[in-house]
């Protein structure tokens, strides 16, 4: 019953967060300007043109008005037609989201494991040599922008060796009806330089979380009563340490790929790969709402449904939270 | 606003190009495929959705018009071989025998009738653009199959010119082809040198030889066009030989890819960058005195527009903001192409006679204006406005340049924001320019479209009305050329530059001939003899 009651909670806030912010983008992109101006060529298009694709567009009614039609229509899972490229804008973002969704999945591969690991290390050796370092080019990583690091990635291992392409998606193949880079080799070649720029700031900002969860860990009681038991340091630090350390880790992990599902914009305009980030930021610039605000709603979901199974995965994680609950 | 929008692709290009990059040639690539790198994202497969560069560019490959403009912008015969007014009401059109689609139907004059009426009478806005093109046309008719009648209301002697715009496309079964239908995979048919393999929206554009062309037979069998919007990222892409050509190279970039191997090939854009004057109202917004106070319109008054265009120095705009890469405008397309004037030559900044104008004109002390204009949108846009601000304050008039996004400074100034900004216009020929620029405002006629200064010169309406009304040949062009001087003369607009069209191309490429209309197509690239 509880369960319950917390999962109507949880879809409730949902819900209203996803009405606050489609309200949000609604007036926003609105507010920007008029995207007429980016359909109809307005060099050459004459008043008839622009008032003709402004009625058609429904942009000739007051703002509450659109609001309402395009509330009334994405409840019957309509996002409306993009004024750009004229595909039905869910259908549009779908299509860009395999890009986006295998690069930020082996982003987070590379980045949590990787990023634990070298945590665990400088924790576990804290003050040495290998932890001072560990923590100073995590620093550096972590506040490098994104375009810089894309662009140094770009310049050392296409430019300078020529080892990687400098963008694009490559190949791809068709799995399950949308085409995916990970199933060539030439895809995944393509994938190397974008997945590191995302990989890299991921691993420091995990990496420091865990060494700091290592550390305070490490100090507490009954990790003395293990080593007093006689337990190696190993299985005391993939054994007790590592789950004790998890939640904050896991909830970083959530928050981070949701991020990069949502706003790998320069990564990818970088990287000239085809994902919702980039398809945002393009739409954006063309004002082209329909597909904003689907990318929005997209996004919203796909944050709302992270933050559902880091919570549950605290619960599995943590008998404290499942005793709370 | 400017400063973090330019930022950003500047210091990527710089770095990226600047520091040692080894050979252009890395990795064998597929022997005659063509590989392009353009700005262009195409929109849609529809052809006859919006009439931008964008799809025109791409499209051209797979569908081809009746008539189209070579690089001197002349019309030159393409699926019709030749085309004669029969009366002042009606032209005809010979169709080229022996043209396929590329589905194997062979190309006749009902293909023609299907387009024109797609455009006419089934279209639904927003796709925009291309009704103003059919709207003089009362009847379209086959004779026969391989001859076209077309029945317009009035005389329209620049229907061919018209025609040059349209894609020809293949009658399907029955019915119209909507876009969405096109959009989602049935796949286009036209005529063209290439026919359409996929199609990734925003993304890329796969294509493969026609060998059923019936003109020349490309020399690349297959051609892929990567759609890559940002600047820096092209550079890079054709840097490491990701790809053999990419279009639209930023003019600062130009001299380090040469340095490495890259070849360049530009062109003076047929259009033009402009100032417009607001000359239709009584007062200004974001014009005052000296002293800040609400001040009448001082553009109204045709010594002080010729003070300012006199006070407007081009030639720092062409060589340090377009770095060489600009050809200062005294008109709208560059001089040389059909209806330009011989005159006109844009002249050097005399700061003295300026002042004195506009000491006649009753602004010795000048006065303050806000000088709008967008950025991002063409090349040196917002640059221009610093740049024209100092040479306007030699003269007294102190200037706040005012930037926005494309499509927030369209609003703006659709709403009457402004009293003088900056813009852009194209177009398929000189008349067409000064048709929707210059003449006086008439939804009637369809005249004025982007005079949204409301300049109004009945003289000059006259003398283009008249211009108008004679066939394409010599004689239009001369007094186009007249009705330009004409017109100049009362400074309604400055124009500034006539930007350049700049392509790079790597070592797989033997040469490239730019069209001034800005299109990208592998039609224009020969394979380089190895």
């Amino acid at each position: 019953m509880a369960l319950i009651s917390a999962a109507l909670g949880r879809l409730s806030q949902a819900f209203l967060l996803l009405l606050a912010m489609s309200l949000i983008g609604f007036i926003g992109i609105h507010s920007v300007g008029n995207p007429v101006f980016n359909i109809v060529n307005i060099e050459t298009a004459t008043p008839e043109d622009i008032r003709r694709a402004t009625i058609a567009l429904g942009l000739d009614q007051p703002i509450w008005r659109q609001y309402f039609l395009f509330i009334g229509n994405v409840v019957q899972g309509n996002f409306g037609t993009s004024y750009i490229y004229h595909l039905p804008a869910l259908k549009l973002v779908m299509s860009k989201l395999p890009a986006t969704l295998e690069l930020a999945c082996i982003a987070m591969l590379i980045a949590a494991p990787a990023g634990i690991g070298v945590g665990l290390l400088a924790g576990r050796r804290k003050g040495t040599l290998l932890d001072r370092s560990i923590l100073r080019s995590s620093v550096f990583a972590l506040s490098v922008p994104s375009f810089w690091l894309s662009m140094m990635l770009i310049l050392t291992g296409a430019i300078l060796t020529g080892w990687f392409p400098s963008g694009g998606r490559g190949a791809t193949a068709s799995f399950l009806g949308r085409e995916w880079s990970v199933l060539t080799w030439d895809g995944l070649w393509h994938m190397v330089l974008p997945v590191l720029a995302l990989a890299i700031p991921n691993i420091a900002l995990i990496a420091r979380l865990s060494r700091s969860g290592t550390i305070e860990v490490e100090s507490l009681d009954f990790t003395r009563f293990c080593r007093a038991k006689g337990l190696s340091s190993r299985r005391i630090l993939l054994r007790h340490t590592l789950p004790n350390i998890s939640v904050p880790i896991v909830t970083i992990i959530g928050l981070q790929f949701g991020g990069m599902l949502a706003f790998a914009v320069v990564v990818e305009s970088i990287f000239s790969w085809p994902g919702v980030g980039k398809l945002l930021i393009d739409s954006i610039q063309l004002l082209d709402r329909p597909v904003v605000m689907a990318t929005l709603t997209f996004i919203s979901v796909a944050f709302v449904a992270l933050n559902a199974f880091v919570d549950l995965f605290h619960a599995v994680l943590d008998p404290r939270v499942r005793l709370s609950s | 606003m400017k400063q973090e929008n330019s930022f950003r692709p500047l210091l990527l290009s710089a770095l990226l190009i600047s520091l040692a990059f080894w050979s252009i040639l890395s990795g064998p690539a597929q022997a005659q495929e063509l590989r392009i790198a353009t700005s262009y994202k195409l929109m849609t497969l529809d052809p006859h959705y919006a009439n931008l560069n964008e799809n025109t560019s791409l499209l051209s490959h797979i569908y081809e018009r009746l008539v189209y403009q070579d690089e001197r912008l002349d019309l030159k015969a393409g699926l019709a071989i030749s085309w004669r007014a029969t009366s002042d009401t009606q032209w005809e059109f010979k169709l080229r025998e022996n043209v396929r689609f590329h589905d194997g139907s062979p190309f006749t004059a009902d293909d023609v009738v299907y387009t024109i009426e797609r455009i006419r009478d089934f279209l639904k806005p927003p796709s925009g653009g291309f009704r103003s093109y059919v709207s003089e046309i009362k009847a379209v008719s086959a004779a026969d199959p391989l001859t076209v009648v077309v029945d317009t209301n009035g005389n329209v002697p620049n229907l061919p010119l018209s025609f040059s715009s349209i894609f020809v496309m293949h009658r399907p079964g029955q019915g119209f082809q909507t876009t969405e239908e096109l959009n989602a995979g049935s796949p286009p048919i036209g005529t063209g040198p290439y026919k359409f393999e996929s199609w990734s929206s925003g993304e890329m554009l796969k294509l493969t030889r026609n060998d059923d062309y019936w003109g020349r037979r490309p020399a690349w069998s297959a051609v892929t066009f990567r759609i890559i919007e940002n600047p820096a990222a092209r550079v890079a892409a054709l840097t490491t030989g990701d790809v053999d050509i990419a279009d639209a190279i930023p003019a600062r970039d130009v001299a380090s890819l040469k340095q490495r191997g890259a070849k360049i090939e530009s062109v003076s854009a047929a259009r033009v960058n402009f100032l417009q004057f607001d000359v239709g109202r009584e007062t200004l917004p974001g014009v005052t005195s000296k002293s800040g106070e609400q001040m009448p319109n001082p553009f109204t008054n045709p010594l002080v527009r010729r003070a300012l265009a006199m006070a407007t120095d081009r030639g720092i705009l062409v060589d340090k903001i377009l770095a060489g890469y600009g050809t200062a405008a005294a008109q709208v397309f560059p001089g040389g192409l059909p209806g330009t004037s011989a005159n006109l030559k844009p002249e050097v900044p005399n700061y003295d006679e300026a002042k004195t104008l506009l000491a006649k004109a009753g602004f010795p002390n000048g006065f303050n204006v806000v000088l709008a204009g967008p950025t991002g949108r063409y090349p040196g846009d917002g640059e221009s406005l610093q740049a024209i601000a100092q040479s306007w304050a030699r003269i007294g008039v102190a200037v706040q340049p005012s930037v926005f996004p494309f499509s927030v400074f369209n609003t703006k100034r659709a709403s009457g924001d402004y009293g003088v900004w900056y813009g852009g216009t194209s177009g398929e020929a000189v008349d067409i320019i000064l048709h929707a620029l210059l003449a006086s405002p008439d939804p009637e006629r369809g005249t004025g479209a982007l005079n949204f200064g409301h300049y109004r010169n009945e003289a000059f309406d006259a003398m283009l009305a008249k211009a108008e009304s004679i066939q394409e040949g010599p004689e239009r062009n001369k007094a186009l050329a007249d009705a330009t001087d004409f017109v100049m003369a009362d400074q309604p607009i400055i124009p500034l530059y006539h930007f350049h069209h700049i392509v790079g191309y790597g070592p797989r490429v033997g040469s490239y001939v730019m069209h001034p209309r800005g299109w990208t197509t592998a039609m224009q690239t020969l394979p380089a003899t190895e």
